[in-house]
């Protein structure tokens, strides 16, 4: 790899063999079992199956040709459990590049469909029922590669227009040719009725001192060794068995400064993993009537209490001009004022006209900003009533400090104490004095006060 | 204590109920329970910074005595969990299906606060010889939807475990709480009291304070305790002699040009800039919301405007404050003031 090619690491190193990758440890209804051993086992006897059946079917055909339709013979299908199995864990630990890893290892090639950005039951279909159902020509004839198919995020499916996704999956892995993998996040009860006839594989996180190996062997071979080890350790713990998310920390810290307070922008680092609500409120900002917006909120399943505060706070991304603005404000702090007195008086019949405000009302106010283009950032609501609080590392030592002398809170001493006493060390510096020599501050608290 | 306290609101933090300022009628109840040695769980109501917490924990102190440390916890509901507080929570929240009993293979739906900050303290059985554990919740109307959790909660650990809950504003809890409660209704403190107070530690701090100075700083802060030693200490920073110049100069430190740089802004137009920065101050300095459009107002008065421009900001300033009253996200009735403001610039 040349030094100029920016690669993402967590291609850069994606396993190309199952051999050399850490596999994470799977369990199936409770049993601990070997996943890679397993998987190639789906994949052997699915084809064994695929075989038999399709041996099975040609006799069938050749029977239907020479006898009245009433006495036609039914086709065979594979039985859905050897045709698709489900790995469902937290995202990051390796699902997808088990897949990869797997298909490079028996030399086939994988169809991945990503749920959520083919959420339609059309689009799922054409993208899929072509692959599955039909083989080429070309195939009978050239020696080509086995197909996997994989579908990723399963879970991103999200009932909105896609309501038949679930019975298209279904439909799909019953009529397939080819093996199927699916990839969810987490239990899903809209999953259930596929959850029921297939196998689920829990993939569990691997462990911290496998994801320690990893990182190791990626810095060596990046030849960084500026990153301390506790940093190391910290990225890993905030990660949470997120092995992908551990790669991206170390490629960005790397690749940015390293001196400074690393350790700050370890814990500024933050990925979200709340997919379906970003692709709501992106598509909440793309309606053209209100009824499209009313089916958007009817339809999914993120919390209302939840959502419009999403609302409020991509508000100017997707709105631009003052006036669009007032009038989309004009409707969320109705809807709020409304919703207040639905949870103060309990009169839950005023719900609906607080729905269409600040789903409908909001998204129509976009009048004369055009249509968003490309990829919007959708952000987390940061301020939420109350619960907004943060605290860095050195006021947290600060806090810990007076405790010794004086108990308070974390939260009260950001808001009530620390605006006063930096206006009081401000004021003169014998008042900072004798506070730092009170609670014996070292020069980094000191500059806190200032 | 041997050594000088610098901060003088810890220096004259009240040491037990008696030394509490003011509040006569509320501390006569108390001690009341105290002798009893029985309550039910408490409703603590008044606006901020005049003294319920310090109220509650000091009874609690009272009440508990030697035990206080074992059996008292003091939380905030609005204090968000942390990563390992979510973490233990989601770990707890599905009961495994090797675990033995009827619960097993069950989700939990019980809050992530409740779960992780109350329970667990509610559960305990009680140490030593108290009659039981005091809990206390600050900021109690922000739980929201959660308070319906406390009503199991305050119902089956009642009698382990006794309440007090505290709240700015009586309208946001749910009235199956209120009903479970015993309410307390806590006033500012009566400017004699507060003048007591005030001379002393003037005395003790040798300066000098008319009792002009006095009602000044009374006015100022509201009958806000805390606020006011801060104010007094920071105007004693100047020197000794405490008159109500010094006192207003400095108040007017607290209120910085954050405000009016706000109203600045918004009047150019720029609302995500405006937004960030009333999000910031709000944070910052712990106002609510209705001190906050109070301030705008103030700001307002003092920009050179025309008569009509002024009227017509007031007049938003009301529409949004009243909204705020009834609403619930406080952020989103201050942008959609600061996007009228916005608007309103171009015909300026």
């Amino acid at each position: 790899m040349s030094k100029t090619v920016k690669m993402p690491w967590v291609e850069k190193y994606r396993p190309k063999s199952l051999k050399e990758m850490a596999l994470p440890t799977a369990r199936v209804s409770g049993q601990r079992v070997k996943l890679d051993e397993e998987l190639v086992d789906f994949i052997k006897s699915f084809f064994i199956e695929r075989r038999r059946v399709n041996n099975e079917n040609a006799k069938i055909r050749e029977y239907n040709k020479i006898v009245i339709e009433k006495e036609q013979k039914e086709y065979l299908q594979i039985d859905v459990e050897k045709a698709a199995v489900l790995l469902e864990g937290p995202p990051g630990i390796g699902k997808t590049s088990i897949v990869y890893a797997l298909a490079n290892d028996l030399n086939m090639e994988v169809i991945e469909t990503n749920a959520s950005d083919t959420r339609t039951r059309a689009t799922l279909e054409k993208k899929l029922k072509e692959t599955t159902k039909s083989r080429g020509i070309m195939d009978f004839i050239t020696e080509s590669k086995e197909k996997l198919i994989l579908i990723d995020e399963v879970d991103g499916i999200y009932g909105v227009q896609d309501r038949g996704a679930v019975p298209t999956i279904i439909e799909l892995v019953q009529n397939t040719q080819f093996p199927i993998i699916m990839c969810s996040n987490e239990y899903k009860t809209s999953l259930q009725a596929l959850y029921n006839k297939i196998r689920r594989f829990e993939v569990h996180p691997l462990p911290k001192r496998e994801v320690l190996r990893i990182a190791h062997n990626i810095l060596k071979n990046e030849n960084i060794t500026q990153l301390k080890e506790e940093d190391l350790e910290l990225i890993i713990e905030r990660n949470n068995g997120d092995l992908r998310g551990v790669i991206n920390d170390i490629q960005g810290i790397s690749q940015g400064k390293l001196e400074g307070d690393v350790k700050e922008f370890i814990l500024s680092l933050r990925r979200d993993s709340l997919e379906e609500i970003f692709t709501l409120i992106r598509d909440l900002f793309h309606v053209n009537s209100l009824r499209e917006a009313r089916n958007l909120t009817d339809r999914s399943d993120v919390d209302y209490n939840f959502l419009y505060k999403w609302v409020n706070e991509n508000l100017p991304t997707f709105i631009k001009t003052n006036r669009e603005l007032v009038n989309a404000y004009e409707n969320l702090s109705l809807a709020d004022e409304i919703f207040g007195r639905i949870r103060i008086n309990q009169y839950w019949g005023l719900l609906p006209y607080f729905f269409d405000l600040f789903a409908g009302g909001v998204a129509l106010s976009r009048k004369e900003t055009p249509e968003a283009k490309g990829f919007q950032r959708v952000v987390f609501p940061r301020y939420s009533t109350g619960s907004y609080f943060s605290v860095t590392g050195s006021q947290k030592d600060l806090v810990e400090k007076l405790n010794k002398k004086y108990e308070i809170s974390q939260i009260d001493f950001i808001q009530n104490l620390l605006p006063f006493l930096k206006i009081l060390c401000g004021s003169s510096r014998k008042q900072l004095k004798n506070i730092s020599d009170w609670l014996e501050l070292d020069a980094k608290q000191k500059k806190l006060l200032k | 204590m041997t050594e000088e306290i610098p901060i003088w609101r810890i220096k004259y933090y009240p040491k037990n109920l008696d030394q509490i300022c003011g509040q006569t009628e509320i501390k006569k109840a108390l001690k009341n329970i105290i002798h009893q040695k029985n309550f039910p769980h408490l409703l603590f109501i008044g606006v901020e910074g005049i003294g319920k917490t310090t109220l509650a924990t000091l009874f609690s102190k009272e009440f508990l005595g030697t035990e206080f440390g074992a059996n008292f916890k003091l939380v905030y509901a609005n204090l968000p969990l942390n990563e390992e507080e979510r973490k233990q929570a989601r770990s707890e929240a599905y009961v495994s299906t090797s675990k033995v009993g009827s619960i097993a293979g069950r989700r939990i739906t019980t809050p992530a606060f409740i779960q992780i900050k109350v329970k667990p303290f509610a559960q305990l059985k009680v140490l030593g010889a108290s009659p039981f554990k005091i809990l206390v919740v600050k900021n109690f109307e922000t739980l929201g939807s959660n308070q319906q959790g406390f009503r199991r909660l305050m119902e089956t650990y009642g009698s382990n475990c006794r309440m007090i809950l505290i709240t700015t504003k009586i309208s946001s809890i749910i009235d199956p709480i209120v009903s479970r409660c015993q309410i307390f209704l806590i006033h500012r403190v009566k400017l004699e009291h507060f003048a007591k107070l005030m001379s002393d530690i003037a005395n003790n701090e040798s300066l000098e304070l008319s009792d002009e100075s006095i009602e000044i700083l009374y006015k100022i802060s509201e009958g806000r305790i805390f606020q006011a030693i801060d104010l007094l200490q920071l105007s004693s920073v100047s020197g000794n002699k405490i008159d109500k110049n010094v006192i207003y100069e400095n108040a007017q430190r607290f209120q910085n040009d954050l405000v009016r740089n706000l109203l600045l802004i918004s009047l150019k137009g720029d609302f995500p800039k405006s937004r960030e920065l009333a999000r910031k101050i709000l944070s910052n300095y712990n106002y609510t919301i209705h001190e906050l459009f109070k301030l705008i107002l103030n700001e307002i008065n003092k920009l050179p405007l025309s008569r009509y421009a002024r009227s017509e900001m007031i007049n938003l300033i009301a529409e949004a404050d009243f909204r705020a009253l009834n609403g619930r996200d406080s952020d989103i009735q201050i942008s959609a003031l600061l996007s009228k403001f916005c608007l309103f610039s171009q015909y300026l």
